[in-house]
């Protein structure tokens, strides 16, 4: 018996060849499954935006179904700011999840005292080990994600995704 | 309207920390058995009210649905509570605070507080995949964030700026939590020693992280019993140990709204603990012993600052001045705390208490004098709550 099973390593015998949006990192984005889509949709189209209350003026981040402030639902999309100022940041080396390359670096970033955002906890693209340092300036980045399949009555659909994150600016 | 009850922690008991070879149910069952060896009156049948905390059951235990499972396990028959509880790292301490409320409002009369975590997968990449998982997952964990070190690494910079706190002083912390840990039976670390020259000489983590500024992540479970007066009265004769006052306070998500000025100040811990103080009619001066969140080296540094024991800023000098070892100002992690005794998120906050139970019955391994009121403090999901219960040898009046 134990000679059948040494040949190589297995997956979950269930899942083989199944997408489990369980293990999945990335968000389900599409409008079947989360009624942030637009969110994904400007994303898409190079835009970083969030839900503003049209009661209280409140905006929000990350965007919502309804105002943290007031508990409106009349809500509108609007613009963030796309360039921010590294406070501190930290790059890792060893024990990064699974699907993030290493050095994984994450920066505390203050986009201004004008910003409705005033800080974000964000990861850093295009960016070398060593090259970003404090006071640096970043910028907003669009890049694709694995795509997800949905079942539609006896069809499966495709989603696209894709995701953000910041980069340093070109100097 | 009937006299408010008063609630007792009786004693408890921890299974071994670590890498297990073990399930979530076997821990939880040696935790049970700790916890019967504490308490030997104590008899299935007298526990009316169960709490299990835990994050991964469900991902790494195929347990979701896990009360019942657990009073299966334990041979128990609850009547008035039976419920799961996840606060993360706090799991276990806002469980004793939930146990509190219910023994003064007389719906339970005995709970059993247990908390349990099966970390370690037959392939290491899923743990911390998993802790993806436990942050807000489609806007932090789809930027990577969720494993601690590079964040609390963060922490610990804009600590250093600021405050001029250094490594010597973080790793001083190290260095006493293990004095402490060292003769824990059950500690992940327990046996181990550690030197100034081997914590600051450590391999870095995540700068200025070294190995020993970071607690390991442990398999484990702990159970305590929460009780009436009377009930206690029962089941034991040490001295009882009164759960004088709570505090718990949230704020904001991972990534956005942090709270303080910068990461290295955190009001939201203030507040947990002014509230905390406030029910409990103490204050930190009052506090012999205490049990902080020292997932990181910085974290018990900034902890003592936020709980009131120093003043801001000045937790670096403080630990350094030996406040934190015994004979000290405020004994801290007498039990090696996170760094020694190791982390299963859900069962850490009960074992703080144990250790608080033990100091104030006068049977603590590393005993401080004469203590009468004590301190557990957990934070959980990426410093975004603090959770804050004060005990003492009386009750509140």
């Amino acid at each position: 018996m134990a000679d059948e099973n040494k040949a190589e390593i297995v997956g979950t015998p269930a899942l083989d060849g199944t997408y489990v949006a369980e293990m999945d990192i990335w968000p389900l984005e599409c409008q079947e499954f989360n009624r942030l889509y637009p969110f994904y949709d400007n994303l898409k189209a190079g835009k970083f935006t969030t839900t503003k209350c049209k009661k209280c003026g409140h905006i929000a981040f990350p965007p919502g179904v309804i105002c943290p402030k007031c508990w409106s639902d009349e809500l509108e999309w609007v613009e963030l700011p796309q360039r921010a100022k590294v406070v501190t940041l930290t790059e890792t080396q060893a024990g990064a999840p699974l699907g993030f390359p290493s050095p994984l670096i994450m920066a505390w970033l203050t986009f201004g005292e004008d910003s409705p955002l005033k800080h974000l906890l964000g990861r850093i693209v295009n960016c070398k080990e060593g090259e970003l340092k404090e006071g640096d300036e970043v910028q907003f980045v669009v890049f694709d994600v694995p795509s997800h399949p949905i079942e539609v009555k006896k069809e499966t659909k495709i989603c696209d995704r894709v995701f953000y994150a910041f980069e340093p600016m070109k100097k | 309207m009937a006299e408010k009850k008063k609630a007792v922690i009786v004693g408890g008991g921890t299974s071994k920390f670590g890498v297990r070879q073990a399930t979530i149910f076997d821990m939880l069952q040696e935790a049970m058995r700790a916890c019967s060896d504490d308490i030997p009156a104590l008899k299935p049948t007298d526990i009316d009210g169960l709490i299990i905390a835990t994050t991964m059951a469900g991902r790494h235990s195929s347990a979701l649905n896990t009360a019942p499972l657990v009073v299966h396990r334990l041979g128990l028959s609850p009547t008035s509570i039976c419920i799961r509880l996840d606060t993360l790292c706090a799991g276990s301490n806002s469980a004793i605070i939930v146990a509190k409320g219910l023994i003064e409002s007389g719906i339970s009369e005995v709970v059993l507080v247990t908390g349990a975590e099966k970390v370690y997968m037959p392939q290491r990449w899923e743990t911390n995949y998993t802790q993806l998982a436990v942050n807000d997952h489609d806007w932090d964990s789809a930027m990577g964030l969720g494993v601690p070190p590079p964040f609390f690494a963060m922490i610990a910079k804009m600590h250093m700026k600021r405050y001029g706190t250094t490594k010597e002083q973080m790793a001083h912390v190290s260095v006493t939590n293990y004095t402490y840990g060292t003769d824990s039976p059950n500690a992940h670390f327990g046996g181990r020693t550690l030197t100034m020259e081997q914590a600051l000489g450590a391999r870095i983590i995540a700068d200025p992280f070294g190995l020993y500024d970071c607690c390991p992540l442990s398999d484990g479970a702990s159970a305590v019993v929460i009780a009436s007066e009377e009930r206690a009265k029962e089941l034991t004769d040490r001295s009882m140990v009164y759960l004088r006052g709570t505090g718990q306070h949230a704020t904001h998500s991972m990534s956005v709204g942090w709270p303080g000025d910068t990461l290295a100040e955190w009001p939201h811990l203030k507040k947990a603990g002014e509230v905390a103080f406030k029910n409990a009619k103490l204050t930190p001066k009052d506090i012999d012993v205490a049990e902080t969140h020292d997932c990181f080296s910085i974290s018990e540094v900034i902890e003592l600052e936020e709980l009131g024991f120093c003043k801001k800023g000045e937790g670096g000098a403080f630990v350094t001045s030996g406040a934190i070892n015994m004979g000290g100002e405020i004994p801290t992690n007498t039990d090696g705390g996170l760094l020694v005794y190791g982390h299963p998120f859900g069962a850490s906050g009960a074992r703080q208490a144990i250790e608080i139970c033990k100091q104030l019955q006068g049977r603590a391994i590393h005993q401080v004098k004469d203590a009468n009121f004590g301190l557990t403090h957990n934070l959980s999901g990426t410093c975004a709550q603090h959770t804050v219960v004060i005990y003492g040898r009386e009750p509140v009046e």
